[in-house]
């Protein structure tokens, strides 16, 4: 690997991201929508963030608000989103271009439709370096030949040449990985990478991205509604619903000793093996919160199996577990509480709840 | 490679019917042998003028020989007829026309691209501010209002009273006089220019804007690319389909545009030449004129077919396996 595309030396100390109270809100005519709602956590240098939640929880909203890559219009921001110590949410687009591609790149869902349809991989790929690291187009063309070597795509020499409807899903995919990886970012954001794709494949790219992560000395925000993708991918993981996170500890952490009821059931409705590929969470009861009129008290008070009566009223904060000071919830009645127990006793087994 | 052999036997068949039709209509009535030389001639022809033509030109055969020796002549000889009347071969008599109609078509083709993309692009990457809705109105305003109607307005204005612009008459070439050249083509080709812009502004934009919401122009921007070349060289290339299957559409009506025009500013085109002389029965001369204007718009036509292979490698590479 070159020199010019790895990882530059980095400052380690301080957090890499740091969040706090990040709301995106977007003007609609139905009113204003709260994609993302008071959203804090920090992210460490060279570590790996899994961002979980069901489909319209605000996760692709939350990794483009800190990426700065919103629609231009239409959105409300607040809060303070620093990247390496520099407050970057009020930045313009053109003041955020310097750090596109170089600092911060993005892998998107889906490989079909984000890579451009009449421009060959190699120029798709030597873009970012000519932009960034005003390299000359022959060496571009031999670096873009050397990322495709690293992603693991044979015949590299005779795939610059090519145009993206002659490679597979898979193939792109690794191309889209390619071009993120092309400058050296500092981090990876990488939206539902293996949604599109077919079973076989998923597991390779996420191995892929986890062996470049840990060679570049780079850090990886994994956006997915499947928390088996994250399990055993990333450092941490962070669980949101309705645009709030509510969830947040170490992968071990979490997996130990989970304690809102949503994670739980997004733990129970991991895809099996056996469902077909595209199969939509279906285990969780009813439908995630209006974004636009958020319930008062907890968003997951209506679809909780555990609801008391306080959920419905008080809206629970982020609190820290006595076991881990790197884990918290946000939840009155947290799983293995006396209350959770209480209630799970009520609920005769194998039965459903009745959505509100 | 079918392909194209496909789409060039369509050229031929619409070329043989245009062709083919305009000689029968031409020649509804003129059933006797000698007619048409005759009624080429006038009333005050010898017998001998008239044999002459008709054999010549095997006027005396039926109607499929006739066309089949029109062909053959034009095709093998470059003998287009001959125009009796002016005591010229067709291909001299049209030769100053076909300049001038060249001229308007290609200069009013140009300058709507060259207003339109412009326009449509900037209006994309602004869209839903002061300028984009304006030029949207605009444009709807010259796609409503045909230019053809308002000419006359223009050139009472600006011909009649203002004296900007010569009403044409005389032929100038660019080679004779650059500046009166321009200055004589510039009111008939805005007329022409002005509404095939706003169509191609619509198309373009409406393109441009959908494409400018997909995930590759997305992925653009997160690379660092530049607003600038997103816009030119990412987007554009991806929204041109529309706008080139407009611009093929838009070639027949464009010529038509041209024959009327060249009426109104009394320009010595190829449509000027073809209302006299359908009215005076030159037949060869309409039947030349009629087979290069289909001529040119269908191969104009395959030329754009070849475009969109051009642009677009999935196009390129679906017709390569046909
Ligand atoms: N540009 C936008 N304008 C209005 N609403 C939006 C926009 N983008 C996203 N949303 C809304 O924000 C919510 C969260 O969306 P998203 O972040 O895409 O969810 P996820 O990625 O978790 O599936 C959804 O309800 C969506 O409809
Ligand atoms: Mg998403």
């Amino acid at each position: 690997m070159s020199d010019l595309i790895q990882a530059s030396a980095r400052d380690l100390s301080g957090p890499l991201i740091e969040l706090t109270d990040v709301k995106t809100h977007f003007k609609t005519a139905r009113g204003l929508v709260r994609a993302v709602d008071g959203v804090s956590f920090t992210l460490e240098r060279g570590k790996s963030l899994g961002i979980v939640g069901e489909s319209g929880s605000g996760k692709t909203v939350l990794s483009r608000s800190i990426m700065g890559l919103l629609p231009p219009k239409a959105a409300v921001r607040h809060g303070s989103i620093k990247f390496e110590g520099r407050e970057i949410l009020g930045l313009s687009r053109s003041q955020m271009r310097g750090i596109w591609g170089s600092e911060m790149a993005m892998i998107f869902q889906d490989p079909m439709t984000s890579l451009n349809p009449v421009m060959k991989i190699g120029r798709q790929i030597a873009e970012p370096l000519r932009i960034h690291l005003n390299m000359a187009r022959s060496d571009a063309w031999a670096t873009a030949e050397r990322l495709l070597t690293d992603v693991r795509i044979p015949e590299a020499a005779r795939r610059l040449n090519q145009y993206p409807h002659e490679l597979s899903g898979g193939m792109r995919q690794r191309v889209m990985i390619a071009i993120a990886l092309a400058c050296g970012p500092t981090v990876l954001f990488a939206d539902e990478p293996t949604t599109a794709l077919d079973v076989t494949v998923q597991a390779q790219i996420l191995d892929l991205l986890g062996e470049q992560r840990r060679d570049r000395n780079m850090s990886l925000i994994l956006v997915t509604h499947d928390l088996g993708v994250v399990a055993g991918h990333t450092d941490e993981i962070a669980v949101m619903y309705g645009g709030k996170l509510v969830e947040k500890a170490p992968t071990r952490s979490l997996f130990a000793n989970m304690k809102m009821p949503y994670t739980e059931a997004l733990l129970q409705s991991i895809p099996k093996l056996t469902d077909p590929s595209h199969t939509r969470l279906s285990v969780i009861n009813g439908r995630p919160p209006d974004l636009v009129n958020p319930p008062v008290g907890c968003r997951f008070a209506a679809r909780c199996l555990y609801t008391q009566q306080r959920c419905r009223e008080e809206e629970p904060p982020l609190v820290v577990t006595p076991e881990d000071p790197e884990h918290s919830y946000a939840c009155w009645y947290p799983v293995g509480s006396p209350a959770y127990f209480e209630a799970k006793a009520r609920i005769p087994s194998n039965s459903t709840v009745e959505v509100l | 490679m079918r392909y194209f052999l496909q789409r060039f036997s369509q050229f031929l068949i619409v070329f043989f019917l245009v062709t083919f039709g305009v000689m029968v209509l031409m020649r509804a009535g003129l059933n006797a042998p000698g007619d048409p030389a005759r009624t080429m001639l006038g009333g005050t022809a010898s017998q001998q003028q008239i044999d002459t033509i008709t054999a010549r030109y095997h006027l005396d055969s039926n109607i499929l020989g006739q066309y089949w020796f029109w062909l053959k002549g034009m095709v093998w000889e470059g003998d287009f007829g001959y125009s009796v009347q002016q005591n010229l071969s067709v291909v001299d008599y049209m030769r100053p026309t076909i300049l001038t109609t060249l001229f308007l078509g290609v200069y009013s083709l140009v300058w709507a691209l060259i207003i339109a993309v412009p326009l449509a692009v900037y209006q994309a990457y602004k869209r839903d501010s002061f300028l984009d809705k304006s030029g949207n109105f605009f444009s709807f305003f010259f796609i409503s209002v045909p230019a053809l109607v308002f000419a006359p307005f223009i050139i009472y204005i600006f011909v009649t009273k203002l004296d900007w612009f010569p009403r044409i008459g005389e032929k100038i070439y660019p080679w004779d006089d650059l500046g009166a050249h321009f200055k004589n083509f510039f009111l008939p080709v805005v007329v022409l220019a002005v509404p095939l812009s706003a169509i191609f502004v619509r198309l373009l934009r409406a393109d441009m804007v959908a494409t400018l919401q997909s995930d590759f122009i997305t992925l653009a921007s997160a690379k660092g690319v530049p607003p600038g070349r997103t816009l030119w060289t990412h987007a554009l290339r991806n929204s041109l389909f529309s706008l080139l299957t407009s611009v093929g559409v838009n070639l027949g009506g464009l010529v038509g545009g041209a024959l009327i025009v060249e009426q109104y500013f009394n320009m010595k085109g190829m449509g000027f030449l073809l209302v006299s002389t359908i009215l005076s029965k030159d037949l060869f001369v309409v039947q030349s004129l009629s087979a290069i204007l289909v001529a040119t718009v269908v191969l104009a036509n395959l030329g754009i077919d070849l475009m969109y292979a051009v642009i677009d490698p999935r196009i390129r590479h679906a017709r390569a396996l046909s």
